[in-house]
């Protein structure tokens, strides 16, 4: 065994940092980023972070955990943490994730067909502690030794032997926020076990048990929302005053005249968007409003509690946190009596609403949810709008497939469709569709902005997409040539603005990212001036 | 009767009822939120490259796409050909692939054994010369599968003890268990090869055993390596249901209850009524920002959470 390689048993026992991230050991990127010169540095901790906060896994802190002070703190960290593994296996504790995670428990026959799957690992070199089932292999031989009848026993005859230290607990706790949850593991593995579920339970022992969360999905994502209006901060008066703004810029970017529905009772749609949209990226509601106007649609935006703001980071770390996020968005739809919501340009917030709240909504909550990639398609198909394609021919265009939306959800065409209709140039990732590599944002990594994750996401996990990019453009990566990179999902651009930037990616190789809408009014042809404004924001 | 077949009652007994209560645990399991991963076959047209009914507008006025032909076929792929792994780690699949379709010619072939031993139970004789097509039927059927069994099995046995003992990342992974897990599995393959090709060519001594097990009948004792491959494959049934051995089993729900489960929760159906269930749950996760009491209480904390 290699000096470099990591057991399961050094990760519980060997002391100080187990791993030092080394950019030259990472995989080599397609040119012009082929030169470790003109890559992004690694930042370290400086040293009072490394003493003052856990960070023995990788040197790296998205949690920002301090490290206890003495025996007995650690002793006490424990012990939430065996009690919190135990309700993992309850069927009341956890019955919203006990029967897959059992499965995944119970099952995996260890063939490491996931390793091959996962971007994190493969673009790391291959270190052993970001392989899939590393961490899974250390929750299962937990969940044998300290939650199964007779554990302790078997757990000594399998040779599966580990206990449960602090050392241990600290390294996991910061592993579990290592892996996007994109579930590219999960969907190769043959026996169907969820190594990035593993993930996801892992991080609701912190949260749900010992309150451990990472600031921005927790005090300033989640509890922010619930308390303000948004995850933002952006609570109901800002809020009405940037849509007010934001009618004006239309006003002077298209010449259309026109308020934007808010809080209307008995309209058929209730559109929620993610709502760092309206702060980061306003043309993207602005082209929802556009194209909706144009085709006369019957919708409201709300101005409610958490009904501007489709987020709802629980899904990623916290189910009790999801639920009242999700309850707050289905709450505010029931009283504005609309048909159905529809979900703006954001992954997560469509898995959220669709997918995971159906086993959350009952009764007057149970209000049908689609995806905007649907209600653009059909909006493009009825002829409503008037089209041009060539409008867009100055750029190349290619197509970021979210995860939530497409591997998690099967919406997969409609955004091809409306994606086809629009532009003349669009040319597809490989793999694309259901195979698609995660932006490297998932599961929170975009918004967590703290230390020196931002360079774990930017040159570990977001590596593959950049890859996949510069791939698609690699005969004409030369800057003059414009190419856009479409991303409808709010998060995989909140990835991508950090990514592109640490890159230089729009000053080397002239490439933009944005959402489909915009390439959409981009085309529209009653709009005199180009909507897309080429240049880096 | 001897200790072979008193071992063999209480092991098949043994098998069934951990088995069976390992699936009955699992099938009884509450309701658990939805967790789809696409492509799912099921899905008519868009399963081919993962679309879902969620491509619809309206998508739940419009009729179920649901094809039941579609999902048998992608389960048949897999189960028989381990259609995953063929795509995903083609180096491992030449090892996976015959071991488990030796393993699946065994169980085919102990089907045969049984049959044939029921057969001549009531005097049908299993053989090649015997009358009719039944019997030689049988016979053969029961010759190809047993022997390709232990051959498939043995070879990808081997194979994949290679590829856990020299294979960087699979040796990484693999604990004692799992080396003992394979060598267990070979040495039924060996002792079930070495019976045939020395003491029973035409596996009637084997036959002869299950048909005195199931007439409760004091078995004769048989010979050496046939007996030796009774006891590794009752220790097998004592052994396999505590391990990740009953996979095959736990497939049906990780596909089925898991990655496939897309059923929407349609108001008022059985699914609105187990989340209605489960949200009256109790439960204690101890963070403060967790209100104590059921699920929909908790989930439902929204003052308190707004004046923290």
């Amino acid at each position: 065994m290699s000096k470099d390689e990591i057991t399961i048993r050094d990760f519980c026992r060997r002391t100080g940092q187990l791993v030092e991230l080394d950019p030259g050991h990472f995989l080599l990127l397609p040119p012009p980023y082929d030169k470790l010169d003109i890559q992004p540095k690694f930042t370290r901790l400086s040293e009072e972070n490394r003493k003052k906060l856990e960070s023995d896994l990788d040197g790296v802190s998205a949690l920002k955990f301090p490290r206890p002070q003495n025996e007995d703190e650690k002793r006490v960290l424990v012990e939430k943490f065996l009690s919190g593994l135990k309700k993992l296996f309850d069927r009341q504790e956890n019955w919203t994730f006990m029967q897959p995670l059992f499965l995944t428990m119970e099952f995996c026959a260890k063939c490491q067909t996931c390793a091959a799957a996962c971007p994190i690992y493969n673009e790391s070199g291959r270190l052993d502690i970001y392989r899939p089932t590393f961490r899974s292999d250390i929750l299962r031989r937990l969940y044998k030794k300290y939650v199964k009848t007779g554990g302790q026993f078997f757990a000594k005859l399998s040779g599966n032997d580990i206990d449960a230290s602090w050392t241990m607990i600290a390294r996991l706790m910061e592993l579990s926020y290592r892996c996007t949850v994109c579930r590219r593991c999960a969907q190769s593995c043959p026996i169907g076990v969820d190594n990035g579920l593993v993930t996801r339970e892992l991080r609701k022992i912190f949260s749900q048990e010992m309150g451990i969360t990472v600031e921005p999905l927790h005090a300033k994502g989640s509890v922010n929302q619930l308390r303000t209006g948004s995850s933002t901060g952006m609570s109901r008066t800002p809020f009405l005053d940037n849509v007010e703004f934001l009618e004006e810029e239309v006003e002077e970017r298209t010449g259309m005249k026109f308020k934007w529905p808010m809080d209307k009772a008995g309209a058929d749609i209730l559109l929620i968007h993610n709502a760092g949209e309206f702060l980061a990226w306003p043309e993207n509601p602005e082209a929802f409003a556009i194209i909706l106007e144009a085709a006369g649609i019957s919708y409201t935006l709300s101005s409610d509690l958490c009904a501007y703001d489709g987020v709802n980071y629980g899904v990623w770390y916290d189910d009790v946190q999801f639920a009242k996020v999700a309850l707050q968005h289905a709450e505010v739809a029931r009283r504005l009596g609309v048909k159905k919501i529809v979900i703006g340009e954001c992954g997560h917030a469509h898995k959220a609403l669709t997918v995971i709240a159906d086993r959350v909504f009952t009764g007057e909550h149970n209000i049908p949810r689609e995806s905007s990639m649907t209600l653009l398609h059909e909006i493009i198909k009825s002829g409503r709008l008037k089209l041009d394609a060539s409008r867009n021919d100055d750029m190349t265009t290619t197509l970021h497939d979210p995860c939530n939306l497409v591997r998690l959800m099967g919406v997969v065409e409609p955004q091809r469709e409306v994606l086809r209709a629009v532009s003349n140039r669009f040319r597809e990732m490989e793999p694309h569709g259901v195979n698609n590599y995660c932006c490297g944002g998932g599961s929170g990594f975009a918004i967590t902005k703290d230390l020196n994750f931002p360079d774990f996401r930017n040159q570990i996990s977001s590596r593959t997409k950049l890859r996949q990019i510069l791939d698609v453009f690699q005969d004409i990566i030369e800057p003059e040539h414009k190419k856009y990179v479409c991303a409808p999902c709010s998060n995989c651009k909140g990835a991508m603005r950090d990514m592109f930037a640490a890159y230089g990616l729009f000053e080397r190789c002239n490439i933009l990212y944005g959402g489909l809408v915009e390439l959409v009014v981009n085309a529209m042809v009653d709009i005199d001036k180009p909507f897309i404004e080429w240049e880096w924001h | 009767m001897n200790a072979l077949q008193l071992a063999g009652y209480v092991a098949v007994v043994f098998f069934a009822v951990s088995l069976a209560a390992k699936m009955i645990k699992i099938a009884r399991m509450p309701i658990h939120i939805r967790w789809d991963l696409y492509p799912i076959p099921h899905e008519k047209r868009k399963g081919a490259y993962g679309g879902s009914y969620f491509e619809e507008v309206d998508w739940w006025t419009k009729p179920s796409n649901f094809s039941r032909l579609a999902e048998i076929k992608a389960m048949a792929a897999e189960i028989l050909f381990v259609q995953s792994l063929f795509h995903h780690n083609r180096s491992l699949w030449y090892a996976s692939f015959p071991f488990h379709f030796g393993l699946y010619c065994l169980v085919v072939f102990m089907a045969l054994l049984l049959m044939g031993a029921i057969l001549g139970a009531v005097g049908i004789d299993i053989a090649s010369g015997s009358a009719g097509l039944v019997g030689p039927g049988v016979h053969y059927l029961t010759l190809v599968t047993g022997s390709a069994g232990w051959i498939l099995g043995a070879i990808g046995a081997v194979g994949l003890l290679a590829a856990r003992t020299f294979g960087n990342e699979l040796r990484k992974a693999s604990v004692r268990s799992d080396y003992f897990n394979l060598i267990f599995l070979l040495a039924i393959f060996v002792a079930g090869l070495v019976a045939w090709l020395t003491v029973d060519p035409g596996y009637t001594h084997m036959r002869g055993f299950v048909q005195y097990m199931i007439t409760f009948q004091p078995a004769p004792a048989l010979p050496g390596s046939v007996t030796a491959l009774g006891w590794i494959v009752i220790a097998l049934l004592f052994y396999s249901p505590f391990t990740h051995m009953t996979h095959m089993f736990g497939k049906y729900f990780t596909y089925h209850t898991v990655r496939w489960e897309d059923h929407p929760n349609i108001r008022g159906s059985k699914i609105e009524k187990a989340v209605t269930e489960a949200l009256g749950y109790k439960l204690s996760w101890a963070a403060p920002h967790i209100k104590k009491g059921t699920w929909a209480e908790a989930a439902t904390d929204w003052e308190k959470q707004g004046n923290e």
